[in-house]
């Protein structure tokens, strides 16, 4: 997933050696300058950081159960308390967590690389291949997703049923995550393909594949990395959702929407086993939001408010 | 006109029996019903349930081709869409699901559209003012919410005005009292189930319609024709209500075309919260019972109002957009 | 928004009355609206923009003030200004007297009693200021509802008709219930002028009113512009960038650059006494269509200052081959001209030394290029492009939803003709006729293509594998409208101009040396190859373009309306770098433009194309001095030229209608709808432009396709501005 990302970094690099400051380096510094921005890559860092290594934070794992502990409040032992089977609500909270960003990471970056594909081919070889296509793209869209979610995870079939249900859930979730933007990836790759600076090349003779890889893919990257998060926050909220109503996730794997679901029953003798996972869910999808916000004013200049351009004058 | 919308219809149709096949296949390969029968006490033999299953039309040693030829043949000739395990016939519980949904969503779909819009063109004309960024960063913070949770939420604090009242005015799941005596009191009550489904899924559900209806309308405030028109002597303010908002409304009249015919299929996220057994619910109980019958027919049916939605759209445009309409 | 003046350091410290006094010009009384000391500023990401500096003007009723300047100068905002369609975060200040009154400082309510009815405007670009929603009647008759509330609905309904028919809208009675989608791009402008003069307004405001409309078009809408004028009696702002287009409507002129007024008289004071450096420039860079030029154009080297950093001393200084050290100290006023009438002033420390002089001259014009094919004729050189009976058809797709198939358009029909080596055909036409398809259709180069195309002595239909086509491709490249579209944003210069070159597996040291060969050869420093596009001024990307086009050496270049994106002081500079490689390099050209002047200057020969057909081509000399064929004549007669006596006093030929929908094309002759010897034709002699279609016919080396050449013209379609 980071190789989406990196194109932008490496320009960046490459072109800080001129005196000339390149797209990647302007792109960057517009990031940098959004506060909101900032501040949620660094929650979702700390969050990333804490998924991984917030288990040196206690002693108990997300299997043992602590017999003397069973659905207790938050205590010296049990930082955040213990659900209703004893198990150490910290440890499972670390587990969720780190289920629900794999989730988003994964189906995140896999959708936009299959609809970035997908439009890709579709704008470049039009015709009946496109109209083919757009009927499998759209026909995808009409269908229910979440009823297939909800048949594909409670199925008793054999195959299915050997594979975790979180594998099972980033499958799904990835077969219905990518139609949109494939859509829009086509309209934009049409708009560039009629750009003069790609008939200029045609002309030239440079070939088809050569011109994708060289004009095309770069200049709908923008529009990809913007969908990077976004996917990873639609995912991330799919899981919980799904989770919640019981056809997402299944015990024993453990998410933050299962451990949210779980905890809505007994909501008023065990608030914190609701609270401290909606909490986690909240503080990663809002930190995506705020980066959001930060990326498509650092990639699109036009959508930069009037109010903000006359208060903060470039330093040039 | 008429002919450009049955083109469409058809290739809907095309679309929709392969999906509706695709999903059957799926359906069929991966729910077992049997399994199911076999934690029944006492324990059916597997003879026994494959016996019942047969005359249910659901017979477990055919392959799912064969399954679905039968499926298909009986859909085809008497229109019959199959039985569910327990035996009910899938046509007959149709008609009382759909009935349920409407009702639960037909107030809040209608409130959404219009409270959706109105705060949109409201947010667009205060563009960066207090009123302004408190609606639109509303709208934003609805969508890093996922809706079951954000149902509950609103169910926890119906619960908490219950309690801080002492007495029960909402009623937090379920379509009605039992036995409740018709007139005034049925009422009464029906209005006490109705007000907190209603009014969360309203204010859960007008977010993407605000900001919408906003950025088409600050999309033509600058535009040229406004300018015209300001030049002609109106003010800034009649120029963009007359002008720019009709402009405007073009896309919003589209989607709010499509959004209608969702009224009859309701939710699988709010039926399921507050247990209203509507379409949605209907389909996760079946899947639960590992109903392939009636999973098949919430799909091919979700599909069916997906494709008026869109013919709809299509519909609405050439009414609100005069250069469509010429054409 | 401050309506005191008094806040703004101005250039020159004095009172208005005092400044008029000087003018010399008239008494403020007299004037209908009196613009003084205006100044705007915007706030931008990069600073603040000081867009308007300082403008001053009195325009009396009846009379025409043209608006000169290039993109950036000013002249928009200006109008803008004055109309109060600025937006709220704009700085105004000055003063804005509608008669007497003062006008800045309004609230949006109290403006909207002035606008639309005592100051109207006409914008740029018809097609998108119409409401697309609202019949056309709807809103011209908003217009009138607005200012006249008592007005009955029927009163209303009459007034709009007779609007329309006087804009010239046929049968406007049924057009009114039209909605603006369904009038072509010229007959919207007549509908926004109908809009404008709805309740007869005391000041008119055109802004570029034609800059988006073919020639034959414009010459119609600054016909219905003269005759509102005369029917309203209003004063007219006409702001441009074409020096053509005013030089016989307007009485004064005001050249502007920065954001200031540089220098402002009367039209023939302009056009024959200029006495600033950027007027000269200016006048000496617009070739002319109706004299052949034996020299170079005058190129104003460099790009206007950008506004956002105060300017110390004379704007133009950077551009102007006079400034001294003296020009750069302090920013010259706006004074009477030396020996001038009282109302000639230019902004200019030298304005004394410049009466007479001659523009090539002072900026350093490059003598004509001699090219060695120059003293060869035409059948001594070899072929490079050869068209035979080339055609494009396409199927008319009807409906935005569904399409059907209605008709065929035959966009290029029936093309043949050959470019020889060391030379420039051009191609006019208006836009639709097939002009863009034909250089499309050549650049495809495929066997399956309708008609032979021979470049460099190879065939399409032999071109069935790689090899011969990229032969072909080396043979011929192509330079584009849009230098902005033209270069991938993403790409550094050195990027762009390797493209090309690692393409032909030259090797990485060749490349570097052929990279800076290029960037000298088209006039751009060597060391900004590591640039990117939006880094240099539309003329140098432009540059950028052609050494691109360049760099695989090819024999034959395609240019798409090379200049037409550019501003005029830019554009005289690449044109005269065209010149110089087609010598230089021994280059043939084909090109594609709409601005016949342009054509004229740099071709050889010429091709005039109508409804996918050439209806004349020979010499550019011959066939502009004496066209043959009446769509020739008409074409050529609607080009404004600037030289104000000559325009207010030639005969011009209006076309009626636009270009028909290709789908009408008539048997016979396909210009026969417009035509107007066709109208003026006695009845017996019209059956056969109706019936028969006249073949392209060579008469000595000028070909036409008509049956009556040199025709008498129909009355009708003749006017002469007395």
């Amino acid at each position: 997933m980071t190789n989406l990302i990196d194109p932008v970094a490496e320009i960046d690099e490459a072109r800080a050696a001129d005196v000339v400051i390149g797209k990647g380096r302007i792109i960057f510094r517009r990031f940098m300058r959004n506060k909101t921005a900032v501040a949620g890559l660094a929650i979702f860092l700390v969050l990333f950081a804490f998924s991984l290594f917030g288990g040196f934070l206690t002693t108990w794992d997300k299997e043992t159960i602590d017999p003397l502990n069973i659905g207790m409040g938050p205590s010296p032992e049990h930082l955040l308390g213990t659900s209703q089977a004893g198990i150490d609500l910290l440890a499972l909270v670390v587990e969720g967590t780190r289920v629900s960003i794999l989730i988003g990471l994964i189906v995140g970056g896999l959708s936009v690389l299959i609809s970035a594909v997908y439009g890709c081919s579709m704008a470049f070889f039009g015709g009946k291949v496109d109209s083919v296509m757009l009927f499998i793209l759209e026909a995808l869209i009409m269908m229910p997703a979440i009823l297939v979610v909800a048949v594909a995870t409670s199925g008793g079939g054999q195959s299915l049923k050997e594979l975790p249900s979180w594998l099972l859930l980033i499958a799904v979730l990835l077969f219905f995550s990518w139609m949109g933007t494939a859509r829009l990836v086509r309209s934009l790759a049409m708009s560039l393909m009629q750009r003069d600076y790609v008939k200029a090349a045609k002309y030239m003779g440079v070939p088809s594949m050569r011109i994708v890889r060289r004009h095309l893919v770069p200049n709908i990257g923008s529009l990809l990395v913007l969908d990077f998060t976004r996917g990873i926050t639609g995912a991330i909220l799919a899981e919980v959702a799904f989770s919640y109503i019981g056809i997402g996730i299944k015990l024993p794997d453990v998410s933050l929407g299962v451990l949210i679901g779980g905890a809505t029953g007994q909501v008023s003798s065990f608030p914190w086993m609701f609270w401290v996972p909606l909490t986690v869910m909240f503080l990663l999808t809002g930190s995506l939001a705020m980066m959001n916000d930060g990326l498509r004013d650092a990639f699109d200049p036009s959508s930069t408010s009037i109010g903000r351009a006359s208060t903060k004058k470039k330093t040039k | 006109m008429l002919r450009y919308l049955g083109k469409r219809a058809l290739i809907y149709v095309v679309m929709i029996f392969l999906t509706t096949s695709a999903g059957y296949f799926l359906a069929v390969s991966s729910l077992k019903p049997a399994l199911l029968e076999q934690e029944k006490i006492p324990r059916p033999t597997p003879e026994q349930v494959a016996n019942s299953f047969r005359l249910l039309g659901l017979d477990p040693n055919l392959n799912p081709w064969e399954r679905y030829v039968q499926w298909l043949g009986g859909i085809l000739t008497r229109w019959d869409w199959g039985r569910s395990p327990n035996g009910a016939y899938v046509n007959a519980e149709f008609a009382d699901r759909v009935m349920i949904s409407t009702r639960l969503f037909l107030a809040s779909i209608i409130l959404t559209l219009i409270i959706g819009v109105a705060l949109g063109v409201y947010s667009a004309a205060r563009q960066y003012k207090f009123q302004d960024r408190a609606i639109t960063s509303y709208s934003y913070l609805v969508h890093i919410l996922p809706a079951p949770i954000a149902y509950f939420l609103v169910q926890l604090g119906a619960i908490g005005v219950n309690d801080a009242v002492g007495e029960r005015i909402f009623f937090v799941t379920g379509i009605s009292t039992p036995g409740i005596e018709p007139g005034w009191p049925a009422f009464v009550d029906l209005v006490a189930h109705y007000a907190v489904p209603t009014f969360a899924m309203t204010v859960f559900g007008w977010a993407g319609y605000q900001i919408a209806q906003r950025q088409y309308l600050l999309d033509n405030v600058n535009a040229d024709f406004v300018r015209t028109a300001r030049a002609k002597g109106l003010t800034r303010n009649h120029a963009i209500t007359r002008h720019a908002l009709r402009v405007s409304f073009i896309p919003v009249a589209q989607s709010i075309a499509f959004t209608i015919p969702a009224i009859f299929t309701g939710g699988f996220f709010a039926e399921a919260i507050f247990a209203w057994p509507g379409v949605g619910l209907w389909s996760i109980d079946a899947i639960g019972k590992q109903d392939v019958n009636v999973a098949t027919a919430m799909l091919a049916y979700g599909s069916v109002i997906f494709a008026i939605g869109a013919i709809l759209a299509d519909f609405a445009t050439t009414l609100v957009d005069p250069r469509v309409r010429a054409q | 928004m401050s309506s005191d003046i008094t806040t703004q350091p101005s250039v020159v410290e004095r009172q208005p009355a005092d400044r008029l006094r000087d003018a010399g010009l008239y008494a403020p009384g007299d004037a209908v609206l009196s613009v003084r000391d205006l100044n705007v500023r915007f706030n931008s990401e990069n600073g603040v923009v000081h867009a308007v500096r300082g403008v001053d003007f009195d325009l009396m009723a009846g009379k025409t003030l043209g608006i000169v300047g290039e993109s950036g100068s000013g002249k928009s905002v200006t109008s803008m200004a004055i109309m109060g369609l600025l937006p709220e975060t704009a700085d105004i200040s000055g003063s804005v007297r509608f008669k007497g009154k003062e006008l800045l400082g309004l609230g949006d309510k109290a403006m909207c009693r002035h606008r639309g009815s005592h100051i109207a405007m006409v914008f740029q670009d018809p097609l998108s200021s119409l409401t697309p929603v609202y019949t056309v009647g709807h809103q011209i008759i908003e217009a009138l509802t607005v200012h006249n509330p008592g007005m009955s609905s029927r009163a209303k309904e009459a007034r709009a008709v007779e609007l329309l028919a006087m804009v010239g809208i046929p049968s406007p009675q049924a057009r009114l219930k039209s909605f603006p989608h369904e009038f072509s791009g010229g007959m919207r402008q007549r509908v926004m002028i109908a809009i404008a003069i709805a309740n007869d307004p005391r000041v008119l405001i055109a802004d570029e009113p034609t800059t988006a409309l073919d020639v034959t078009i414009q010459a119609q809408v600054l016909e219905v512009l003269h005759a509102a004028q005369e029917e309203t009696g209003a004063a007219v702002v006409m702001i441009t960038h074409d020096l053509g287009v005013v030089a016989g409507m307007a009485d004064d002129i005001m050249v502007m650059y920065a954001g200031k007024p540089v220098e402002t008289g009367t039209v023939e004071d302009i056009y024959y006494r200029p006495r600033m450096p950027y007027t000269l420039g200016l006048l000496g860079a617009v070739p002319r269509v109706d004299t052949s030029q034996k020299s170079s154009l005058v190129p104003i080297e460099g790009t206007p200052p950008n506004l956002i950093n105060a300017v110390t001393g004379c704007s133009f200084a950077a551009r102007c081959p006079l400034a001294s050290d003296e020009c750069r100290t302090a920013e010259p006023a706006l004074l009477a001209v030396d020996g001038g009438t009282g109302g000639h002033r230019a902004a200019c420390i030298k304005s004394g030394t410049l009466d007479g002089v001659d523009a090539h001259r002072i900026f350093h014009a490059p003598p004509v290029p001699v090219s060695k094919f120059d003293g060869v004729s035409r059948d001594g050189r070899a072929t490079v492009l050869e068209l035979k009976d080339v055609k494009k058809y396409f199927p008319l797709l009807k409906g935005s939803l569904f399409k059907r198939r209605i008709g065929t358009v035959k966009a290029v029909d029936g093309l043949s003709f050959d470019i020889r080596e060391g030379e420039c055909l051009s191609i006019v036409g208006e836009s639709g006729c097939g002009k863009t398809t034909t250089l499309l259709e050549i650049m495809e180069f495929h066997p399956d293509q309708d008609g032979e195309v021979v470049i460099g002595g190879v065939s399409n239909k032999a071109a069935t594998d790689g090899k011969t086509k990229q032969a072909m491709r080396k043979e011929m490249q192509m330079v584009f409208q849009d230098p902005t579209g033209a270069l991938d944003p993403r790409f550094t210069v050195y990027e762009v101009l390797a493209e090309p070159l690692e393409n032909l597996g030259m090797p990485k040291d060749a490349i570097r040396k052929r990279i800076m060969e290029l960037m000298r050869l088209v006039g751009l420093q060597p060391d900004h190859v590591n640039r990117f596009p939006n880094q240099f001024s539309g003329g140098q990307r432009q540059r950028i373009g052609i050494a691109r086009a360049l760099a695989v050496n090819p024999k034959l270049v395609v240019l798409d309306e090379p200049v037409s994106a550019l501003d005029v002081s830019v554009q005289a500079g690449v044109i005269n770098l065209l010149d110089q490689l087609r010598a230089e390099l021994g280059l043939s050209y084909l090109m594609v433009a709409h601005d016949l002047s342009v054509v004229r200057h740099i071709s050889n020969r010429v091709a005039v194309m109508y409804l996918g057909k050439i209806v004349e081509m020979g010499d550019v000399d011959q066939v502009f001095d004496n066209p043959r064929h009446p769509y020739t004549r008409a074409l050529l007669s609607a080009i404004p030229v600037p030289d104000p006596e000559l325009e207010r006093t030639r005969e011009r030929i209006i076309l009626q209608g636009d270009l028909p929908s290709p789908l009408d094309a008539p048997q016979g002759c396909n210009f026969a709808t417009r035509c107007p010897v066709f109208a003026a034709l006695p009845r017996e002699k019209r059956d056969k432009c109706l019936t028969l279609e006249p073949a392209l016919a060579a008469e000595e080396a000028q070909q036409f396709a008509c049956f009556f050449p040199d025709g008498e013209i129909d009355a009708d379609m003749l006017v002469v501005h007395a």
